[in-house]
């Protein structure tokens, strides 16, 4: 009873700490801030999985990979950098190798056909709807199916998640004009894609 | 249409070439979240702009998240154990070394302990005398007898089937880790 007791407790407090204070306590062995950081991060790891790697199934297969190296991997995380940079680039590298797997393009190939139908189906009221978050992420898992993994995952990290090139290029391991070009040559896909396949969403934003 | 559309609508091309500086790069994604005229003039110019917003996390269900969370606590557990086991392997190996040595010391000490064993294994070679070779036959089968703990600490206890296999036999350990919560 004292048991449960304390680490209900320990988890409390653990709670209020920041990520790298959490870090810092899992790096010298404490399971329960450990715990505290995967349900803290799940949501950011499993979203940019998720626009990564196309799927949701596959997203928290990634999640729990990143969430496992990230333990062994605890001992060389230095608290002068970002914990989030440092998990950024785990998850990033881990759903580029997902998605570069056969079987992760297989799904993420039928999530599109699917994707596309749908919204074949739809009036061109629904244009209004694709403003929304979720909705943008899905037409973006559309029609990013043609972009290297490279490509997407620095798409993906600057326009979504917001991030400066320089963290980008800190992440996928690469110099900052990598990255721009790797941008631009997202961008140039992506305007051709949704051209071809959503020409009805260009034109119903426009109009609105 | 505010005063400020006019100017920041002339940072597009910067921010797709991705050489706006950090603030009015902000200042512009702010913006065109908010102003309807600027976000279409920004589609206009290119589609991916549609992308050019703070995306919110998407929402985790509970479910999901315990999910993800036992499947990272039994990972860890099992690497834990792996890593136990290692250990308990290589304090063996360690012990092994340890007990070779004093053998290999009190077989040179003790007088008369180095002919005795090339005596017992000259028996086994092919020329050994028939009585010999029937008394080597009738020794019990090694997994006939009670099979004691190689190994054993507070972690895990390691069973030797056969600990005199070598390259053209198996070698068959049997551990039994206390710290697996089956």
């Amino acid at each position: 009873m004292e048991l449960v007791y304390s680490e209900t407790r320990e988890r409390q407090s653990s709670t209020e700490l920041s990520d790298r204070e959490l870090a810092v306590r899992a790096r010298s062995g404490e399971m329960v801030s450990f715990e505290t950081l995967v349900v803290r991060k799940t949501p950011a790891v499993v979203s940019l999985a998720r626009r990564i790697v196309g799927n949701g199934e596959d997203a928290r297969d990634v999640a729990q990979m990143v969430f496992l190296r990230v333990w062994n991997e605890i001992h060389r995380y230095d608290e002068k950098y970002s914990l989030n940079t440092w998990l950024y680039r785990i998850a990033t590298n881990l759903a580029i190798d997902f998605l570069r797997s056969s079987r992760s393009r297989e799904r993420a190939h039928g999530a599109t056909l699917h994707l596309v139908r749908e919204r074949e189906e739809r009036t061109a009221d629904d244009a209004t709807r694709v403003a929304e978050d979720a909705e943008l992420a899905r037409l973006f898992e559309s029609v990013s199916g043609r972009l290297s993994e490279k490509q997407k995952a620095a798409f993906v990290l600057k326009e979504m998640e917001d991030l400066e090139t320089s963290e980008i290029a800190a992440i996928l391991g690469c110099g900052e004009s990598t990255v721009r070009n790797h941008l631009f040559n997202a961008r140039k896909i992506l305007r051709r894609e949704i051209g071809r396949l959503y020409p009805e969403f260009v034109r119903g934003v426009v109009k609105a | 249409m505010s005063a400020l559309c006019p100017i920041l609508r002339t940072s597009f091309d910067d921010y797709l070439a991705d050489v706006l500086p950090a603030p009015q790069r902000r200042i512009l994604r702010e913006h065109l979240a908010a102003c309807a005229d600027c976000r279409r003039a920004a589609l206009e110019k290119d589609p991916s702009f549609a992308f050019a917003r703070p995306f919110a996390p998407e929402p985790v269900a509970e479910e999901t998240a315990a999910r993800i969370l036992d499947a990272v606590r039994t990972g860890v557990a099992l690497r834990q154990t792996e890593q136990r086991l290692r250990g308990v392997s290589s304090g063996r190996i360690a012990g092994s070394a340890a007990a070779a040595a004093a053998a290999l010391v009190l077989a040179l000490l003790i007088p008369g302990g180095g002919s005795s064993r090339r005596a017992r294994t000259a028996d086994a070679r092919p020329g050994a005398t028939p009585a010999a070779v029937q008394a080597a036959a009738v020794q019990p089968p090694p997994a006939a007898r009670p099979v004691e703990p190689a190994v054993s600490s507070s972690e895990a206890t390691i069973y030797d089937l056969n600990p005199g296999a070598g390259r053209e036999e198996p070698r068959v350990v049997w551990i039994v880790d206390r710290g697996l919560d089956i």
